[in-house]
């Protein structure tokens, strides 16, 4: 288990600040939306809280789902180092917590997942790590600035178009998630 | 001059100055469902009915949002759409300010997460639903000008490296 700066990769709950939707008062839609967005979105107050919108949260489970789990392309575990990365920029401590555990499960290990929470900006365990965590911090910090001089980085360490394009979907896609846990609630302890 | 409105291509593709034949463009189709469903993300959080939150106010802030963040080319493609929605002259809603208030703060500062900033929208008459929308469409606009910026700074380093 580590937690540092606030940060942790325990399992955390999460509490909406709005009316999360009643199951029982479901139409169809959100109960077929609610099952092909997450297993367990039934009973989570953030996809319930989500399904208030069911076809907004159909399209953006659709985009979820093809950018974080699609086979090929960037290794998994690196488009959740990106995700992690992220998170932790945006001081997510949600959505840090989850996806530093998906990071643990893909690359079997927690090393980049310390440096990370102690800082991101320094953090990876290679070059190409760095070269991940770093464009991950200039996405979210500075999108309107970036030029060739982020990419190169990328390039350098081997990865294709169709990688820096997963990579940059997954980075992306952060700043979407990050806003809603961040603003339409808040994380808690695990009642587990 | 803002780009061609070329068939085949999508929001992102025209923000980012993409053309079918270009090497990014079609590294892009690589992940097809991820366009699909950036693309219909973009139309169900401007075009799904919601009360409490017209179109027209939905691409207000969307603009908004766009001017704040830099991203000049996105906020020019919102600022086309409201020019041509027919529902641009009907009168905002009285919550558009507290609606801008709330873009604002999400766009800039995403840390902050103000449980008061949705009381507030909540006491200018919008539901939950609505609050939910607005949230959505401002985190995707989020999303999505990262892409394009993302995208761009791709075509310059194709520029700078063979």
């Amino acid at each position: 288990m580590i937690r540092r700066n606030g940060f942790t990769d325990e399992t955390l709950e999460w509490r909406s600040w709005l009316e999360p939707l009643r199951i029982a008062e479901a139409t169809p839609l959100q109960l077929e939306v609610l099952d092909e967005s997450h297993a367990q979105s039934r009973t989570s107050p953030y996809y319930l809280t989500l399904a208030h919108q069911p076809l907004m949260l159909r399209h953006r489970s659709a985009a979820y789902n093809a950018i974080m789990y699609a086979p090929g392309g960037l290794p998994r575990a690196e488009r959740e180092l990106g995700a992690m990365v992220v998170s932790v920029t945006n001081g997510c401590v949600y959505c840090t917590s989850v996806h530093a555990q998906r990071f643990e499960q893909l690359a079997k290990r927690s090393d980049t997942v310390e440096q990370v929470f102690d800082d991101p900006r320094s953090a990876g365990t290679s070059e190409r790590e760095r070269a991940i965590a770093q464009f991950a911090i200039a996405v979210t910090e500075r999108p309107q600035a970036l030029g060739a001089a982020d990419v190169a980085p990328l390039r350098d360490v081997g990865m294709s178009d169709e990688e820096i394009i997963d990579l940059l979907h997954a980075v992306a896609i952060f700043g979407w998630a990050n806003r809603l846990m961040q603003n339409l609630g808040e994380p808690a302890a695990s009642a587990t | 001059m803002p780009p061609l409105d070329l068939p085949d291509t999508d929001v992102i593709d025209r923000a980012a100055g993409l053309v079918p034949g270009d090497t990014l463009y079609a590294a892009r189709r690589f992940r097809a469902k991820v366009i699909e469903a950036t693309q219909a993300s973009h139309d169900a959080l401007l075009e799904q009915p919601v009360d409490g939150l017209s179109t027209a106010d939905r691409l207000r802030v969307a603009a908004h949002v766009c001017t704040i963040a830099g991203a000049a080319s996105l906020a020019e493609h919102y600022e086309a759409r409201l020019a041509a929605d027919a529902g641009r002259d009907a009168s905002s809603s009285p919550a558009l300010p507290a609606m801008l208030q709330f873009a604002a703060a999400l766009t800039t500062d995403p840390r902050r997460g103000d449980r008061a900033a949705l009381e507030r929208l909540r006491r200018a008459g919008l539901g939950d639903a609505a609050i939910v929308a607005l949230a959505q469409l401002v985190a995707f606009v989020s999303y999505q000008l990262r892409v394009v910026a993302g995208l761009k700074a791709m075509r310059a380093a194709q520029g700078v490296k063979p």
